[in-house]
C-alpha cells in the first residue's frame, strides 16, 4: 500500500485569508466572531456569527464564481495549496490521476437563498442559466477541475458537519490503492440562513462567545470558510521532490445509529472511530501528541466528546492537549473538519498548539487538558482530528510528522 | 488481501411499482413509468411528462409513527432500505451494528424541501418556527434517518457527484466492504422530483419537448430530444462473501469492479468524451480483472439526451470494436426515466434481476435508428440470456464516467 502525504495547504477562515494570517490569528487565540452581515437577523435572539472578512480574490473569475461566494473561499484555498505543493499550472504529469474530494453541508443554499428573497412569490422567478450551474454540490467539483486543470474522478461528499474528514478518507482510499496520483480535498461552506434558523431553533446557538468545554458553555457559534489539503502518493511526492508537510496516518469512520440530532451521551460512534482510526495508523493512545476536538460549545457535544476520549484513551486522556478551535472560528460546518485537517498539519509543522479561548470555568463533566486560552509550543508527532456530525455520523482523522 | 462482495438483498421504490418484484415485471413487459406530472404543476411550462413514484405505503414499511415529519426523499429511501434488508434477511434490529454501513448516492435531495423551509422563513418569524420543520431538510437527513432507525454504526455516507452519485456511492460500498471497512452496506440512491429541480433542468435545456417536439424517454433513437425526469430509490445490500456464506444468505451476484474518469469542468470535444468513457470502462474491468470478451451484456446510461446517448454509444462501439454489433444493450431509462443521483442504482438492480432470470428488458419508446449509433439494441421483446458479467454505465454529461461490473455468483 502506498503511503499518503500532504504537500499543501490553503485557508479561508473568519480570522485570516490564507494560511499565515489564520494561523498566527489561532496561535494568537483571536475570536472571529461578529455581529451577522449577510442576512438580517433582527428576528432573531442570536445576532452573531463567524464571517469571513476583507475577502477579495485578485483574479477576475467567470459568472459562475461569482453568483456564489463558496465557489471563491474553496477556489481561493486550492489556489494558495497548489502553490505550496508546486503543482500549481504545472504540465509534467498525467492531469487524469489528479482527482478533488470536497465536503459540504449546504454549497448550493445560499445562492438560492438569494434568488428566492427576490421574489418570494414564484419559485422560478430569478432563475438563470448560471445561477442553475452553480446549485449542485458537484458545481464546486466542476470549477475546481476547470480552473486547475484536475482531470481525475470527482467527489462530493455531504455528510453535513464531518464532511471534509470523509472526502479526506475517500482520497486517502484511492491514493492507497494507486488509483489516483494526487487529490485535492477540502471542504467549503457559508451561513444560509436555513441553516442558521434551523440551528437557533433547536436552540443550539450561543448568543455571544463560543465556549468549548467550559462549564457555561451555551452552544455553538456558526461560521464560514474553506479548506484545501493537496494530499499525494507518497512515492509520487517523493519522486517529484516535493516538501511534504505531513503523512495522512490513517482515519476512522462511525456512526451513532441514535438521534437524528442529539449525539450519543455515552459517545458510543466517536469511540469507534478514534480507536478505527488509531487501529488503521498502527497507532496506540500513547502515541497521539494533540487532539483537534469537534468541541462545538454544545452541552451534549463537548460532554460526550470527552466521554468518548475518555474512552479510548483512558490514562493518557488527561496528558494529551486537546483543544477546539471552533472557539475562534466557530463552527464551519461541511468546511470544519478539512479546515481543522489543515490546523492540525500546521501543528505539526509549527510544534504549536492552538488554544481554547473563552475558557474560564472548568467542568466537572469535561476535565481535559483543553489549552486553555494561551497556544502552547509543544513538538508533536502524531495528531488526532475528530468529527462528528449532527444524525451520528462520525469521522476522526490523524496526521503524523515526517 | 481483499474480500469478495456479493449482493443479498434489493429494495425498489419507483414509478414502475414499490416492489423490486412490481418493477421487474413491468420492465420485463414494457411498461413505462412515464406520465403526465400530477405533483407539481406546470402549466406554465413546456415539458409535462415525468416518473413519479405512485401507490408507496411507506407506513408499511416505517410504520406510522412520526411518518408526518418525513419528506418525500426520506419516506423513499427508508422505504427501499427496509425492503432491501428484509430481502436480505438481514434484521433491521442493530444486531451487526458495528458492521454494517449506508452509503447512498444522491444528487440534490431534499433541494425542495430546503425551499420550502426558506419560505417559511421569509414569510414569518423564523425565531418562532418550530425546530421540527427542519427536522428532514439537509441534504443528508434521509441517509441519517435511515442509520437511525436501522440502528447502523458502522459508517453512514453520502455521497452527490450529479448524475453518477448512486454508481460512485455502490463502488464507494464495494470498496469500503473490500477494504474490510465494514461487512455489510447498504447502498444505492435517492431522489426526489420538485419544481426546483425540474426548473434547473428546464433552465438547462435537458429536458425532452423542450424543442417541441415530441415528448419522451427515447434513450438512443434517432428522434431523441433530453430526457424525462424521475423519482425513486434503488437500494441493494452489499455483503462481504464469507459473512454471507456464514449466514446462508441467498446471493444475487457479486460485485467485481468499479471504475472512472471525469468529464466536468470543461467543453471537452466528443472525441475526448468517447475516449473517457471508454476509459472508465477499462479501468472497471482492470478492476473487475475480467476480459472485455467476458461482458455478455451492457447495462446502458443512455437517457434520451442527443450527445450525452451518442457518446456512450461511440464509446461502446470503439471499446469493444467489432463485438459491439454483438454485445446486447439494454436501457431501462426508457421506461423509468432518468432519475440521475438514483439511476445507476436501479440500472443496478435490473442487471441483477437479468442475471437471475435469463431475461433482458427490451428498450420501449426505440423507433427510429440512429446512423451514428450501431449497437445490438434489445427491442421490441425481451431478450432470453444467459449471463455471466455485465456492464453496468453511469455517465454525468459534465462530471464522473462510472462503471461497475457485476457478475453472476458461482461460488
Amino acid at each position: 500500500m502506498s503511503k499518503v502525504v500532504i504537500t499543501g495547504l490553503g485557508l479561508v477562515t473568519p480570522v485570516g485569508i490564507g494560511v499565515k494570517e489564520s494561523w498566527a490569528s489561532f496561535i494568537r487565540g483571536r475570536d472571529g466572531g461578529n455581529e451577522m452581515k449577510s442576512f438580517d437577523t433582527s428576528l432573531y435572539k442570536i445576532h452573531r456569527s463567524c464571517e469571513v472578512k476583507n475577502f477579495h480574490l485578485d483574479v477576475e473569475l467567470e459568472n459562475q464564481i461569482r453568483e456564489n461566494t463558496i465557489h471563491k473561499y474553496v477556489y481561493s484555498a486550492a489556489r494558495e495549496a497548489l502553490q505550496e505543493s508546486g503543482l500549481l499550472g504545472d504540465e509534467k504529469f498525467d492531469r487524469e490521476r489528479f482527482g478533488i474530494a470536497i465536503g459540504t453541508l449546504a454549497a448550493e443554499l445560499t445562492p438560492h437563498e438569494r434568488l428566492l428573497r427576490l421574489d418570494t412569490s414564484r419559485k422560478d422567478n430569478g432563475f438563470d442559466k448560471t445561477v442553475a450551474a452553480v446549485y449542485p454540490p458537484n458545481s464546486i467539483t466542476n470549477i475546481l477541475a476547470k480552473y486547475f486543470d484536475f482531470e481525475g474522478p470527482a467527489m462530493i461528499s455531504l455528510n453535513a458537519c464531518s464532511s471534509g474528514n470523509h472526502a479526506i478518507a475517500w482520497a486517502y482510499d484511492l491514493l492507497t490503492e494507486n488509483k489516483l496520483d494526487v487529490v485535492m480535498v477540502g471542504g467549503g461552506d457559508m451561513i444560509p440562513q436555513t441553516e442558521f434558523t434551523h440551528f437557533h431553533n433547536l436552540k443550539a446557538l450561543t448568543p455571544e462567545r463560543c465556549q468549548p468545554f467550559d462549564k457555561n458553555r451555551q452552544g455553538l457559534m456558526i461560521g464560514e470558510g474553506a479548506g484545501i489539503l493537496i494530499m499525494e502518493r507518497g512515492e509520487f511526492a517523493k519522486k517529484r521532490g516535493a516538501t511534504i508537510i505531513a503523512e495522512m496516518a490513517g482515519y476512522g469512520l462511525s456512526c451513532d445509529g441514535f438521534h437524528m440530532t442529539a449525539p450519543h451521551p455515552e459517545g458510543e460512534g466517536a469511540v469507534k472511530c478514534m480507536s478505527d482510526a488509531l487501529k488503521m495508523a498502527r497507532l496506540s493512545g500513547a502515541d497521539i501528541g494533540y487532539i483537534n476536538a469537534h468541541g462545538t460549545g454544545t452541552p451534549h457535544n463537548d460532554k460526550a466528546e470527552t466521554t468518548a476520549i475518555k474512552r479510548v484513551f483512558k490514562e493518557h486522556a488527561y496528558r494529551i492537549p486537546c483543544s477546539s478551535t471552533k472557539s475562534m472560528i466557530g463552527h464551519l460546518m461541511g468546511a470544519a473538519s478539512t479546515v481543522e485537517s489543515v490546523i492540525c498539519c500546521l501543528v505539526l509543522r509549527h510544534g504549536i498548539l492552538p488554544p481554547t479561548i473563552h475558557y474560564e470555568t472548568p467542568d466537572p463533566e469535561c476535565d481535559l487538558d483543553y489549552i486553555p486560552n494561551i497556544s502552547r509550543e509543544l513538538k508533536v508527532k502524531h495528531v488526532l482530528n475528530n468529527s462528528f456530525a449532527f444524525g451520528g455520523n462520525n469521522a476522526t482523522t490523524i496526521f503524523s510528522s515526517v | 488481501m481483499k474480500k469478495r462482495v456479493v449482493v443479498t438483498g434489493m429494495g425498489v421504490v419507483s414509478p414502475l411499482g414499490c416492489t423490486k418484484e412490481e418493477f421487474w415485471d413491468n420492465l420485463l413487459n414494457g411498461k413505462s413509468g412515464i406520465e403526465p406530472m400530477t405533483t407539481l404543476d406546470l402549466s406554465p411550462y413546456k415539458c409535462k411528462l415525468g416518473g413519479e413514484v405512485r401507490d408507496l405505503h411507506p407506513e408499511i414499511h416505517l410504520g406510522s409513527k412520526g411518518l408526518k415529519y418525513l419528506n418525500k426523499g426520506t419516506r423513499f429511501l427508508g422505504s427501499a432500505a427496509k425492503m432491501a434488508l428484509n430481502d436480505a434477511q438481514l434484521p433491521p434490529d442493530g444486531s451487526l451494528s458495528d458492521q454494517m454501513g449506508v452509503v447512498i448516492g444522491s444528487s440534490l435531495g431534499n433541494f425542495s424541501e430546503t425551499t420550502d423551509y426558506f419560505y417559511e422563513i421569509i414569510r414569518n418569524n423564523p425565531s418562532e418556527l418550530s425546530p421540527m420543520l427542519s427536522y428532514d431538510v439537509a441534504l443528508n437527513s434521509s441517509i441519517n434517518y435511515v442509520s437511525v432507525v436501522f440502528k447502523i454504526k458502522g459508517l453512514a455516507r453520502t455521497i452527490s457527484s450529479g448524475f453518477t452519485s448512486s454508481v460512485d456511492a455502490v463502488g464507494n460500498a464495494f470498496t469500503m466492504i473490500q477494504r474490510d471497512m465494514a461487512r455489510v452496506i447498504i447502498t444505492g440512491g435517492v431522489e426526489q422530483i420538485s419544481i426546483d429541480l425540474y426548473l434547473i433542468f428546464y433552465i438547462r435545456g435537458l429536458l425532452s419537448g423542450l424543442d417541441g417536439k415530441r415528448e419522451g424517454s427515447t434513450p438512443f433513437d434517432k428522434e431523441r430530444n433530453g430526457f424525462v425526469m424521475s423519482e425513486g430509490s434503488y437500494v441493494v445490500i452489499l455483503e462481504e462473501l464469507q459473512h454471507a456464506l456464514d449466514r446462508g444468505a441467498h446471493i444475487y451476484a457479486e460485485i467485481r469492479g468499479f471504475g472512472n474518469t471525469f468529464v466536468g469542468g470543461r467543453d471537452y470535444s466528443q472525441e475526448e468524451r468517447i475516449r473517457r468513457a471508454e476509459k472508465a470502462m477499462y479501468y472497471a474491468l482492470e478492476d473487475a480483472n475480467i476480459k472485455k470478451e467476458d461482458i455478455n451484456i451492457i447495462g446502458a446510461n443512455a437517457n434520451g439526451c442527443q450527445m450525452q446517448d451518442a457518446v456512450e454509444a461511440k464509446a461502446i462501439q470503439s471499446f469493444y470494436g467489432p463485438a459491439s454489433q454483438h454485445i446486447p444493450v439494454s436501457a431501462i431509462k426508457s421506461n423509468i426515466g432518468e432519475s440521475y443521483g438514483t439511476a445507476g442504482a436501479a440500472q443496478v438492480i435490473s442487471t441483477i434481476m437479468s442475471m437471475n432470470t435469463g431475461t433482458v428488458p427490451y428498450i420501449i419508446n426505440y423507433k427510429e435508428r440512429d446512423p451514428e449509433i450501431s449497437l445490438n439494441l434489445i427491442s421490441e421483446t425481451p431478450l432470453k440470456r444467459d449471463i455471466r458479467n455485465a456492464m453496468i454505465n453511469n455517465f454525468d454529461y459534465e462530471g464522473n464516467n462510472s462503471c461497475l461490473i457485476v457478475s453472476n455468483f458461482n461460488g
